[in-house]
């Protein structure tokens, strides 16, 4: 899901770094004080988790493949704000340090995926979770990474590189992750679940996932 | 409930699990290869003749996660340990920053 340059056209690059911006600074302001001291690198080991479990390319036989993307995970365990900054911080590297995704449209690759699909994954979480913490888990990844490759879909589609083929770009990566998202929310709600039941002490709001 | 004793084991516990997906890395990377992987993007890209588009403004240090000059496996076992550390330094230098300054309980 990761858009190189050259992509997106640039009004559209812009718009969507200026909001990813403003996004992550209404984040971070809301998660000061979030963490204690004391489970303040819980960030950076699920930040850590979320790039390691991105390199795992899941061979799918027929040409295709799937990495867990993480973000209604990150939302989970940390809530949606710090979730968000979490993956943000692995799209900037993963950019900057291995040119995955590109430069100019870092913005949009942070949109997509530390915005869209957290705070998506997560609303559809809260919704959920209150009848089945382990199906909120589940449908929340899913469908997280499905709302993120629609936002995608879109800004590509709006882009003269794609021929403004919107429809075309909307119902390939819509329908591809709608079923590759099945492993994202597997893999969610079975990492939420375990995670919980390990050390209900470390998330101490998210304990009822494993409910 | 979470002592230094306690606060020391889930740490080591996850410096475990981070490791074993940074080995992992090389493997699933072999395995997708092996079925000539495409990402949905990939295919829309293909789908609409967006696929020259693509120019790359920045290419990084560790391109593709790769080591220029090293077999593959070892570039992206490589790749995977230098992105997870950087990743987890980051982040938790973010997490303190954003901390109420307490120590939990």
């Amino acid at each position: 899901m990761h858009i190189p340059d050259g992509y997106v056209d640039l009004p559209v690059a812009v718009a969507l770094a200026v909001a990813s911006v403003v996004v992550l600074a209404v984040a971070a302001r809301r998660s000061e004080g979030a963490v204690d001291g004391e489970r303040a690198p819980l960030v950076g080991v699920v930040a850590a988790g979320v790039f390691a479990a991105q390199m795992l390319n899941w061979p799918i036989p027929g040409g295709t493949s799937a990495h867990f993307v993480g973000g209604a995970l990150a939302a989970i365990l940390l809530g949606p704000h710090l979730g968000a900054l979490c993956v943000a911080t692995v799209v900037t590297v993963q950019s900057l340090l291995f040119g995955d995704g590109g430069v100019v449209v870092l913005g949009a690759n942070v949109f997509n995926m530390a915005v869209v699909e957290v705070y998506v994954g997560y609303a559809v979480y809260r919704l959920v979770a209150p009848y089945s913490p382990f199906g909120g888990a589940f449908a929340a990844g899913w469908l997280g990474i499905t709302a993120g490759a629609l936002a995608a879909a879109l800004q590509l589609g709006a882009s003269s590189a794609f021929a403004y083929e919107t429809l075309t770009v909307v119902a390939i990566m819509g329908v591809g992750h709608l079923v590759l998202g099945l492993v994202e929310g597997a893999v969610t709600a079975v990492v939420a679940r375990s995670l919980a039941d390990a050390r209900p002490d470390l998330w101490p709001d998210r304990s009822g996932v494993s409910a | 409930m979470c002592g230094p004793l306690r606060v020391r084991d889930w740490r080591a516990t996850a410096a475990l699990v981070l490791l074993a997906l940074v080995v992992l890395a090389p493997v699933f990377g072999w395995a997708a290869g092996q079925v000539g992987y495409a990402e949905p993007l990939e295919n829309a890209a293909e789908a609409t003749g967006a696929t020259d588009d693509a120019d790359p403004v920045h290419t990084g240090l560790l391109p593709g996660y790769t080591v220029p000059g090293t077999p593959t496996a070892l570039g992206t076992l490589v790749a995977a340990l230098v992105g997870t550390a950087l990743t987890l330094a980051v982040a938790t230098g973010l997490g303190r920053v954003l901390a109420d300054g307490t120590d939990g309980d």
